[in-house]
């Protein structure tokens, strides 16, 4: 965008008595009479324009960059939660029914180390032991019992006792965690898994 | 072939067709300064950029800031400690408060001496002190936000003053406070303040103002002298932005070299000495000078007085006379005012500095608040982590003897009342278990920290604790229980 001013310098007759203004704002650029004296002026002009536009420039790229870094930084270096956390005494756990847990999952967010309660699903099926994350891999619904199996109220998915998918919109079965029995505790690694995609994998 | 000019052109008629964009830029580009573009023009618009600024750092800062007692000083220290960019942007923030209260008085004072407030320009001049005081809200109302000791203290004496007003003083206060005390309520109606309220009011105070300015016109230069006119662009522009790069990286400078203040968490009932912000310190100082029920003076009678005064200015100078040595009631007025705030900050900074046992104190709170700064930043428990962690704390101060006196007064700001440890300094509980802290070496520890690599904020020596006095806060703590630590840590 280029602005056609031309600079002026107006003479006007006296301050003496309140003068207005309005007979300034609208006075016109002087007529070809006075181009050759202008002539320096405008180059003034634009180098003056210049400064001035590489000063709000730097001062907004300064400013800018600082408060993207501040917004977007922490977003990206907050980590995704993968402890191993105690579930259930293994002995809790009958054969063959699944069994939901609670579990208290902590993470650093920002100021704060923040506990938040997550659910899983635990099933013991012939001394093998599965553990379930209870979110649905479709957009994130809690996944409940049905019917022997698994289901998600909120599309309608639906998955055996194993965890494999049988209709849906879900794309794939639901996701395992980490686990392991030490001094016969179950204790789980609790991960969030990316959603609405084919393949399992750690959101990150 | 496309010539991106010729686009940039089109999309520009385009906009000016539908908006009339192009006579608005002529109009504000073109504004004639009477008698040329000057130095002395620029703190207007340097306050205006300055509080883009401080609007742009202050709805950031929000991002990660809770109002709440229980958060608001873990959220802050979280900005000024963990967040990149974080304190920069809390510092320019910080500083750029004061760099307002500089540039009005700047601005005031050029306005003033120009007689720039004279005939047609009395509301411009009003809208101008309506902005002044608003600024000083600003600045009242920020203060409380960090929620650390300065912050709590000072402003549990600034409303103790508008307490002090008869008659309505005490209903006041209660309202400004939202209780009889100063609590987390207390906290949300600053941050609602500061936040909403008054950058709503400042927002379109400031657009009235410059209405106002460019209804007016430029008053030019005091002596009518010189005969001539620049319009706005380019010279006028081009000094503005010049000075407020000065102001702007002045500001960064300082927000990088002398990060902002942020002390230990606010403790209510602490013997925290408080000091106001620089520009407050007339009003602080003129309280000493007067006592009792005299305190309205300094409190309200002077301040009211001296606003009134500044209000009604035009109406009572009438005359045309704008050179400021033919003006001498007025310019001595001024000169007394400056004059005399700027003695009285001298002297209550003065004051402070030559009495032992204030400059003492002083030196320690900043001490602390150094300390605070430098230790590395500990996010809050929340949630259940938050009862396991205090649980753990009060069983260690169940299972242990009182600590020592010496304890308490040297080490228990940092470490915690028990040795629990806080936001300043680590855990002792089961020091001992560790490898070189046996009882000798705590001793030594004590004679010589960085023999141990101790580094900062650890003092380099405790001269004040004789043999004695180490030898019973080590033989308490090692018998310190070994804190459980918490299942989920890391
Ligand atoms: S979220 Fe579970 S089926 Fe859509």
């Amino acid at each position: 965008m280029k602005i056609n001013l031309v600079r002026t310098t107006v003479k006007i007759p006296s301050y003496q008595s309140d003068p207005d203004l309005d007979e300034l704002r609208d006075a016109q650029p002087p007529d070809s009479g006075g181009r050759a004296e202008l002539a320096v002026s405008d180059e003034r002009r634009s180098f003056l324009g210049l400064l001035t536009g590489l000063i709000g420039a730097g001062i907004s790229g300064v400013l800018g960059i600082t408060l993207g870094r501040f917004s977007i930084a922490p977003a990206l270096s907050a980590s995704n939660a993968s402890e191993w956390i105690d579930v259930a005494p293994l002995a809790e756990i009958p054969e063959g029914k699944p069994t939901n847990r609670s579990l208290v999952v902590s993470q650093n967010a920002g100021w704060g180390h923040f506990s938040s309660d997550q659910s899983v699903w635990v099933v013991k099926k012939a001394e093998q032991l599965t553990v379930f994350s209870s979110v649905c891999p479709h957009l994130g619904c809690t996944i409940t019992e049905n019917a022997g199996g698994f289901g998600c109220v909120c599309h309608n998915s639906a998955w055996n006792g194993a965890g494999e998918k049988l209709s849906g919109p879900a794309p794939r079965g639901m996701d395992t965690l980490e686990h392991k029995v030490e001094s016969n505790v179950v204790r789980v690694r609790y991960q969030n898994f990316k959603q609405g995609v084919a393949e399992k994998s750690v959101a990150s | 072939m496309i010539r991106p000019f010729s686009i940039v052109n089109k999309t520009y008629a385009w906009l000016d067709e539908r908006t009339g964009i192009k006579r608005l830029v002529r109009r504000t580009l073109d504004e004639p300064i009477r008698g040329g573009a000057r130095w002395s023009y620029v703190f207007g618009s340097a306050l205006l950029l300055l509080f883009v600024i401080q609007a742009l750092t202050g709805i950031f800062l929000t991002m990660y800031y809770v109002p709440s007692a229980d958060h608001a000083h873990v959220s802050v220290a979280y900005i000024q400690k963990a967040v990149p960019g974080g304190a920069l942007i809390r510092g320019l923030h910080y500083y750029g408060a004061s760099g307002m209260v500089l540039l009005l008085i700047a601005h005031l004072t050029q306005t003033f001496v120009f007689g720039a407030y004279k005939k047609k320009r009395e509301l411009l001049w009003i809208v101008g002190g309506v902005l002044f005081l608003l600024t000083l809200c600003f600045a009242f109302t920020g203060q409380l936000l960090p929620w650390d000791q300065e912050a709590y203290f000072g402003t549990k004496v600034g409303t103790s003053i508008a307490g002090e007003i008869p008659v309505v003083g005490h209903l006041q206060q209660r309202i400004i406070l939202g209780g009889p005390d100063i609590t987390s309520s207390t906290l949300s109606r600053f941050f609602m303040a500061h936040v909403f309220l008054l950058p709503l009011a400042l927002g379109f105070l400031v657009l009235l103002h410059v209405y106002l300015f460019r209804h007016a016109g430029a008053a030019g230069p005091f002596d009518n002298r010189e005969h001539r006119a620049d319009r706005f662009y380019p010279k006028q522009l081009f000094k503005d932005s010049f000075f407020f790069l000065l102001v702007f990286v002045a500001l960064v400078t300082v927000a990088t070299l002398m990060p902002a203040a942020l002390g230990p968490q606010a403790k209510p009932g602490s013997d925290f000495l408080a000091r106001p912000a620089w520009y407050f310190l007339p009003l602080f100082q003129l309280l000493k000078y007067f006592p009792g029920r005299l305190t309205l003076i300094p409190t309200l009678l002077l301040p009211g007085f001296l606003f009134t005064l500044l209000f009604l200015l035009p109406f009572f100078d009438r005359r045309h006379e704008r050179h400021p040595l033919r003006r001498p009631v007025a310019t001595t007025a001024l000169a007394l005012v400056l004059i005399g705030s700027g003695s009285l900050v001298f002297l209550a900074k003065y004051q402070d500095k030559t009495n032992p046992e204030y400059n003492a104190k002083l030196q320690h709170q900043e001490e602390l608040a150094r300390i605070f700064l430098k230790a590395q930043f500990r996010p809050q428990e929340v949630g259940a982590s938050a009862v396991r962690a205090s649980s753990s704390a009060a069983g260690s101060l169940n299972s242990n003897a009182e600590p020592p006196k010496e304890f308490l007064a040297t080490c228990a700001l940092c470490h915690g009342d028990n040795g629990e440890g806080n936001d300043l300094g680590p855990p002792l509980q089961g020091v001992t278990a560790k490898p070189n802290r046996t009882r000798d070496d705590l001793l030594r520890i004590l004679d010589n920290p960085p023999a141990y690599g101790l580094k900062d904020p650890m003092p380099v020596s405790f001269p004040d604790l004789s043999a004695d006095d180490k030898r019973l806060i080590v033989d308490w703590l090692i018998n310190l229980n070994k804190q459980d630590s918490p299942s989920l840590g890391e």
